[in-house]
């Protein structure tokens, strides 16, 4: 366990180095690509939040709930951008542009490299920042207030959040594997959904629908569910484990969905060769 | 794993091995008119192409063999399978004792593969960081890393760009540097996929040159895959031809001369413009006086030819000249396409496994 | 009569090759968009999963009856709908970028066709896949939704057609001048998609009308290019805005920005065919 940890600071600290040093050689570029990722992360969050402040609220949500729920999205989203960045998130380009035989010639476990290969903390903490703070202060607002467990509840959901967005992008990143071409881009699909989707309040649809939303397509469980539980009136109940109890569920999942799809790679190998993107 | 750290556990001289390898794809039909493509997309039709057939091959320790064929003939298909990339459907491979696929990690750290038309260097980093980068996900040790670098910046000429930008590479800098990162974690053997590929004639020279160097300094086993046969004959004692998923030849290239005939060209320059008629020799080309002639040197005579050609002609000078390795191995494909082509498939436009 | 009459009748005659190398184009865009798998309609799923969700939270948001800057339930449903039918018209998009990027630009400058063209053609192929699969599929389940498709009346819909051409010729103009911002700053074509997307989503006004907007930001931003590439058709269609004004802007956009790029393809042209690979 020592062993995997020292391993994984080794890698995570060579990739920060090399995310610090990109950023250095050019202030125009770091500043652009600072720039862009905020107004990205703020873009994203837009929707509900100017109807939210509009209509003071969205449905029974009051605006420093919906508020809340976005700086939760942002805090998330966020977290995964400053891990898995180099289209890992978007894990179907690279499966799709026959790019995994870079990450298949690495004398280690496909999963170190898949979650130290993307690791790019000095590009994105502003937003970190800016979710942070906003949730902070959303928070002050909530009926419940802030307690050590609704503290440790938080914390709990945003890494089952963060962990449930990433199974979701995998498995249906895997299609790739028997689709290269057609799903090189569903990651993409994907991360739109959970950045247009998942900022919404998903009380307002049918109850179906709102199934679909916490399973085939978990959105519902990226910060509309956690917030719900941590932003209601009563403080965090039950309901609060949902999302922490989701999550190993998902995660198994998309192991079980992308060995598959490895194994199914290594049969027919890819037909398809795309530089772009790859370390890039 | 570093050289020093490694047990030398392949105690056998053969470090690849493939017996009866056998590789299939299926590949989707498509078509470039609307109504086909629609209808392919609700209803898909596939072919099925065989890149492996049955292929055998043994490569011992310190070898360094071309592997040359045609283009689709299953050179790349191999590179892929030894390097645990791709599952053969039938057959048996190991490299340095190991399975490809089950043994992925431990093999990928004791060889190197080297793809010529892709790169594994950092784009927006200089080519010293994707060294580094190297480094520390190979587990290096410093002191075997910063020995191995010393020895590639010297082999490759690396000094000039090591600290240049990726992109701002030309493609001979860029491949010489792919070579040197694929070297510094001392691999036991290289898998090169065309690696000279687009290159000038200065750059693939240096290139050649530093894969006959390593091997011959560190023992290093290559295989290497090509187009360029007069390169491969200057690198490779040995070379095997694959044709259609099937090895056509396995030995010496004097052999594979020898087993092809001997081609040369007759050039004649005669004082009429009339080219003389030559039993045994086919006229292939005639300009004014100068005339030239194909023909076979295993079956025809020289001297007869001259002797025939002296009582047609006044001659005024007489040239002879071998076959360039690239003539005579383009003649091969072209029969062997000839031959795939009378052997046609059926109306239907499938391709028949071969 | 006769001085006037050969470079126009030369200009037929070029018409007619020109239009086939479109069309070819076209056809060629439209079976890549096909992909290499049914596997690919999970994709327009995931926007057909989208809009349903839209239009439930407008309805939270507005009870029957009530309105929101003069915008009632069913003009903004209809407003999300027909939002999603023509998503991709209304926030034009080509490649154009990529090929700058990648270097190909320079095989499509000797072309017998104009870089435009190529570019037309291209979009309009990749467009049927998502018109098949998605608007279509969305127009016939309106009704099951609740929602009327139809526009405000007839005048609406004739009045459309321009200006979705104008918001089409809008948006491909940014495209073209981000592409070309791309090259001349070196910047990576995915940083200048993201932005783009990112401003547009909140600009454009194609998910909330720009007159909901709080804090009078609407009225600032429905002068902007972005509201005719986006908003400006929608409001059209649904009755929801002065349609000369909404024309004239657009058009005014249109040749303001057509010229902006035009300029840039000429100030940069030499540029372009160095970058790249």
């Amino acid at each position: 366990m020592a062993g995997r940890a020292r391993e994984l600071t080794r890698l995570w600290s060579k990739y920060a180095g090399m995310n610090l040093l990109t950023l250095i050689r050019s202030r125009r570029s770091a500043a652009i690509e600072i720039g862009t990722d905020v107004v990205l992360n703020v873009a994203v969050v837009s929707t509900s939040l100017l109807l939210a402040q509009r209509f003071n609220g969205i449905g029974q949500w009051d605006k420093y709930q919906i508020f809340f729920m976005l700086g939760y999205a942002m805090t998330v989203n966020g977290a995964l951008n400053i891990f898995f960045g180099y289209n890992l998130r978007m894990i179907s380009r690279r499966i799709g542009r026959g790019q995994l035989d870079h990450m298949l010639l690495q004398p280690q476990p496909f999963w170190r490299t898949f979650i130290t290969e993307g690791f790019m903390p000095f590009s994105e903490p502003s937003v970190l920042v800016i979710a942070g703070a906003f949730m902070g202060w959303s928070a002050a607002r909530l009926p419940a207030g802030v307690t050590a467990l609704w503290v440790i509840a938080l914390v709990a959901n945003l890494i089952a959040s963060g962990g449930i967005v990433m199974a979701f992008q995998v498995i249906w990143g895997a299609i790739a594997f028997w689709a290269p071409m057609s799903a090189e881009e569903i990651s993409s699909s994907t991360n739109r959904m959970v950045l247009q989707l998942g900022t919404l309040p998903l009380n307002v649809v049918a109850t179906g629908l709102q199934a679909t939303l916490v399973t085939v397509v978990p959105v519902g469980l990226t910060a509309w569910l956690p917030a719900r539980e941590l932003a209601g009136p009563g403080g965090p109940g039950l309901g609060a484990l949902a999302t922490p109890l989701a999550a190993p569920v998902f995660l198994i999942l998309a192991v079980l969905t992308f060995r598959r799809g490895l194994a199914h790679y290594a049969e027919i190998g890819s037909q398809r060769y795309l530089s772009f993107g790859h370390r890039r | 794993m570093p050289r020093s750290d490694r047990s030398d556990t392949s105690a056998s001289d053969t470090v690849v091995e493939l017996a009866e390898v056998t590789k299939t794809y299926r590949r989707r039909r498509r078509s470039e008119h609307i109504g086909q493509a629609l209808a392919r997309f609700v209803r898909p039709t596939f072919e099925t192409v065989t890149a492996l057939d049955g292929v055998s091959l043994r490569i011992g320790r310190g070898e360094v063999v071309a592997y040359a064929g045609p283009n689709g003939a299953g050179k790349s298909t191999t590179i892929k399978i030894l390097s645990g990339l791709l599952a053969p459907d039938q057959g048996r491979v190991r490299v340095l004792g190991l399975h490809p696929l089950r043994q992925r990690i431990e093999l990928v750290s004791r060889i190197s593969v080297v793809f010529g038309q892709r790169t594994e260097l950092w784009w927006d980093h200089p080519v010293a960081a994707s060294f580094d980068w190297k480094r520390v996900v190979w587990g290096i040790e410093r002191s075997d890393y910063d020995r191995m670098v010393s020895f590639v910046k010297d082999l490759l000429g690396l000094d000039d760009f090591f600290h240049s930008m990726a992109r701002e590479l030309s493609l001979g800098q860029r491949m010489r540097a792919d070579l040197g990162l694929a070297l510094i974690n001392e691999p036991e053997l290289m898998l090169l996929d065309e690696p000279t590929l687009g290159l000038d004639v200065l750059a693939k020279r240096r290139v050649l040159q530093s894969i006959v160097d390593m091997n011959r300094e560190r023992g290093m086993t290559v295989l290497v895959t090509s187009h360029d046969m007069p390169d491969l004959e200057t690198l490779a004692p040995r070379v095997v031809v694959i044709n259609h998923g099937a090895l056509a030849f396995d030995g010496a290239f004097s052999q594979f001369r020898t087993k092809l005939g001997d081609p040369r060209r007759l050039i004649l320059v005669t004082a009429d413009e009339q080219p003389p008629a030559l039993t045994g020799a086919t006229l292939v080309r005639s300009d004014g006086g100068r005339h030239q002639y194909a023909f076979d040197a295993n079956d025809v005579p020289i001297a007869g030819l001259i002797d025939q050609a002296g009582a047609l002609a006044t001659l005024l000078d007489v040239e002879t000249q071998r076959a360039s390795i690239d003539d005579v191995v383009a003649d091969v494909y072209d029969r062997w396409l000839g031959e795939r082509v009378t052997q046609a498939a059926p109306p239907s436009g499938r391709i028949r496994p071969r | 009569m006769t001085s006037v009459a050969w470079p126009v009748a030369g200009s037929i005659r070029r018409l007619g090759p020109q239009a086939r190398a479109i069309g070819k184009t076209f056809s060629l865009s439209a079976i890549a968009a096909l992909g290499d798998s049914k596997l690919r309609l999970l994709d327009s799923a995931l926007r057909i999963v989208r809009v349903v969700v839209l239009l439930a939270l407008w309805r939270s948001i507005l009870g029957h009856g009530e309105t929101a800057n003069g915008f009632g339930l069913g003009t903004l449903l209809t407003y999300t709908l027909v939002g999603e039918l023509f998503a991709e018209q209304l926030s034009a998009g080509s490649d154009f970028g990529n090929w700058i990027w990648e270097g190909s630009i320079v095989s499509k400058m000797v072309y017998p066709f104009t870089v435009v063209g190529q570019i037309i053609a291209d979009v309009a192929g990749q467009w049927t896949f998502g018109f098949v699969s998605v608007s279509i599929p969305i127009l016939v389940l309106a009704p099951l939704l609740g929602v009327d498709p139809l526009p405000a009346d007839a005048r609406a819909l004739f009045a459309f057609i321009p200006a979705i051409a104008l918001s089409v010729i809008v948006g491909l103009a940014i495209d073209f001048i981000l592409a070309l911002a791309m090259a001349v700053y070196d910047l990576a074509p995915w940083l200048v998609a993201n932005l783009r997307a990112a401003i547009a989503a909140v600009l454009a006004g194609t998910v909330i009308p720009l007159a909901i907007l709080p804090w009078g930001l609407g009225t600032i931003f429905q002068w902007l290019p972005f509201a005719s590439m986006g908003s400006a058709p929608l409001l059209i269609y649904t009755g929801s805005g002065h349609v000369a004004r909404l024309l004239l802007v657009q058009t005014g956009w249109a040749a303001v920005m057509t010229a902006l790029a035009a300029g840039m393809w000429r100030a940069s042209r030499e540029r372009l065919v160095s970058h790249g690979g």
